[in-house]
């Protein structure tokens, strides 16, 4: 409770100082400014996932769903763009849900770059993953069964807004002015990577779409229990009645 | 897939306590941030540049260079056409028809060179850490932290290779089956992928649930989470963390007293050479860890002492 207080009043802190114009002696250096509020989201999450009741079962399902996303992201890594992460992190948070969605999009981020190399993008990439995996975990809550269209069509969606998140560091990292121009060029020259990246998606949650949506439903269905006061139990765990 | 063993390096570098190595990348990158004196990015880009040298990483770090400086080249040319401030004109060039007549100036020119810089120093503090710092030693650290999200990192780095050890046997089943599990055309291979990913699918959450009942077995989650260490801290540690803290601070008191910031627009500042003192000593400092490791390797006596 009280270290998402102070969470929360480092970001306010941080987004009030980020409006206060600059003048000569206090000039905003939006790079670091951009990497500490993402630091600050990603220890919040891993403060609140920490605290989270998650079971064993869930919790071995999370790191090899995570392990299986980022496993896709290596043979791929030499195609510029079309790797089948982002459609596997947008199901693992289809069928299981909003927090295991965010945990699976930045354990793979993260793991995936233990073998790539680790970099700058790392927490960036964790980011745009988790909040991939979390949409589609919201989504899915409100969402029976599985439209693979509509899945397709989110995929390709995803594969934009990721490259978007993903601008946002190299626009305020690296350029200058800080500009509405630099920043629409920015986002047009990095335009035909992203549809590279979202054509990947839709294919992918085309041809492995349904078939795995089966295999994870079943899964989810199989594994863990949701007892009548909503609340979800591993069906294995002794601790709770 | 060779990058999944990582190199055990005859060096100090690798035999150093994790969090020393984390520290000295860790300073490197705020400092690279807080930093915009292209001078003083270029002390931090010799220092590290000396360091990695040091430990026989040119392989290694070669093709960081090449990405961070096709990066620069990119950085440089997108400031200078599109940033247009600044007073010292270069050329006008032909008029684009959504950019208009961009401005190619001395400032924007040289503003592009120094965030290449940052981006150089900070990339080759990334080749630091993937290949100097023990990235499980980096794990065990944070365990105490936090039990659970760093448990399922340590969990699917280990199932990763098994994945792709597992991938390898379904591949091999399939062509003794007399499956084709490759095709002409684009079209055939992503088929033919379909039967082949939905068993290692399978097989992953099988191996999920047998990891996770053996955990429970063995007792998880039935208390508190005990974590035990067997890092030591050797007198190395504590000479590289002495200079490393010198850098720091001496890098923060340039920052406050102004000496490493540096104005590009509207018109290129001039350099005091008094304040780049600071910056060679920084060098010096941050280089330290590449004398040590030449003495680690020559000299016996210092090699028994540290």
């Amino acid at each position: 409770m009280l270290q998402s207080f102070f969470i929360f009043l480092a970001l306010g802190v941080l987004l009030a100082l980020g409006l206060v114009s600059s003048t000569a002696n206090y000039a905003v250096n939006w790079a670091w400014f951009a990497t500490l509020i993402l630091l600050l989201a990603l220890v919040a999450f891993w403060r609140r996932f920490d605290r989270s009741r998650v079971e064993t079962r869930e919790l071995a399902l999370i790191s090899v769903l995570a392990a299986l996303a980022a496993a896709f992201r290596l043979p791929f890594a030499a195609l510029v763009n079309v790797q089948p992460t982002t459609f596997l992190v947008l199901i693992s948070g289809y069928v299981f849900g909003l927090e295991p969605g965010f945990a699976v999009g930045a354990a793979a981020a993260l793991v995936s770059n233990f073998f790539l190399g680790q970099g700058p993008w790392t927490p960036w990439q964790m980011l745009a993953w988790g909040l991939g995996g979390a949409a589609a975990g919201l989504w899915g809550r409100y969402q029976a069964g599985f439209p693979p269209a509509a899945f397709a069509a989110a995929a390709g969606l995803w594969g934009f807004l990721y490259g978007w998140i993903m601008n946002l560091w190299h626009w305020a990292g690296f350029i200058y002015p800080l500009t509405w121009k630099t920043f629409l060029a920015t986002y047009m020259l990095s335009l035909p990577f992203d549809a590279m990246h979202a054509v990947g998606n839709v294919v992918f949650a085309l041809v492995f779409g349904p078939s795995f949506y089966r295999i994870l439903a079943r899964f989810r269905d199989k594994s863990i229990i949701y007892y009548r006061d909503g609340e979800k139990r591993d069906s294995s765990s002794g601790r709770y009645p | 897939m060779q990058a999944i063993v990582q190199r055990e390096r005859e060096n100090l570098f690798t035999r150093l306590h994790p969090l020393t190595g984390l520290l000295y990348v860790a300073s490197l990158a705020v400092l690279a941030l807080l930093f915009s004196h292209p001078l003083y990015q270029l002390a931090l880009f010799l220092a590290v540049g000396v360091v990695l040298l040091a430990a026989g990483g040119w392989q290694v770090w070669r093709p960081y260079l090449y990405f961070s400086l096709t990066m620069l080249i990119i950085i440089v040319g997108f400031n200078a056409v599109l940033g247009g401030w600044g007073e010292t004109v270069l050329f006008v060039g032909p008029a684009f028809p959504i950019l208009g007549r961009p401005r190619v100036t001395l400032e924007a020119l040289l503003y592009g060179v120094g965030m290449g810089l940052r981006l150089l120093v900070l990339t080759s503090a990334f080749c630091y850490y993937n290949h100097l710092v023990n990235q499980e030693g980096v794990m065990r650290l944070l365990s105490p932290l936090g039990g659970r999200f760093v448990l399922v990192i340590t969990m699917a780095t280990r199932f990763l290779p098994l994945l792709v050890q597992e991938f390898n046997r379904i591949m091999a089943v399939q062509r003794c089956r007399g499956v084709k599990v490759t095709g002409a055309s684009l079209r055939e291979k992503v088929g033919s992928m379909v039967p082949v990913l939905n068993i290692l699918l399978l097989a992953a959450l099988e191996r999920s649930l047998q990891v996770a009942e053996s955990m429970q077995a063995r007792g998880y989650g039935s208390g508190p989470r005990r974590v035990y260490t067997r890092e030591l801290w050797r007198p190395r540690d504590y000479l590289i963390l002495a200079a490393l803290a010198a850098a720091f601070l001496l890098g923060l008191a340039a920052v406050a007293a102004g000496w490493a910031r540096y104005t590009y627009y509207p018109r290129l500042a001039g350099l005091q050479p008094g304040s780049l003192l600071p910056a060679l000593i920084l060098t010096l400092a941050l280089v330290q860890p590449a004398v040590l490791n030449w003495g680690w390797l020559h000299w016996t006596w210092l090699k028994s002492r540290i």
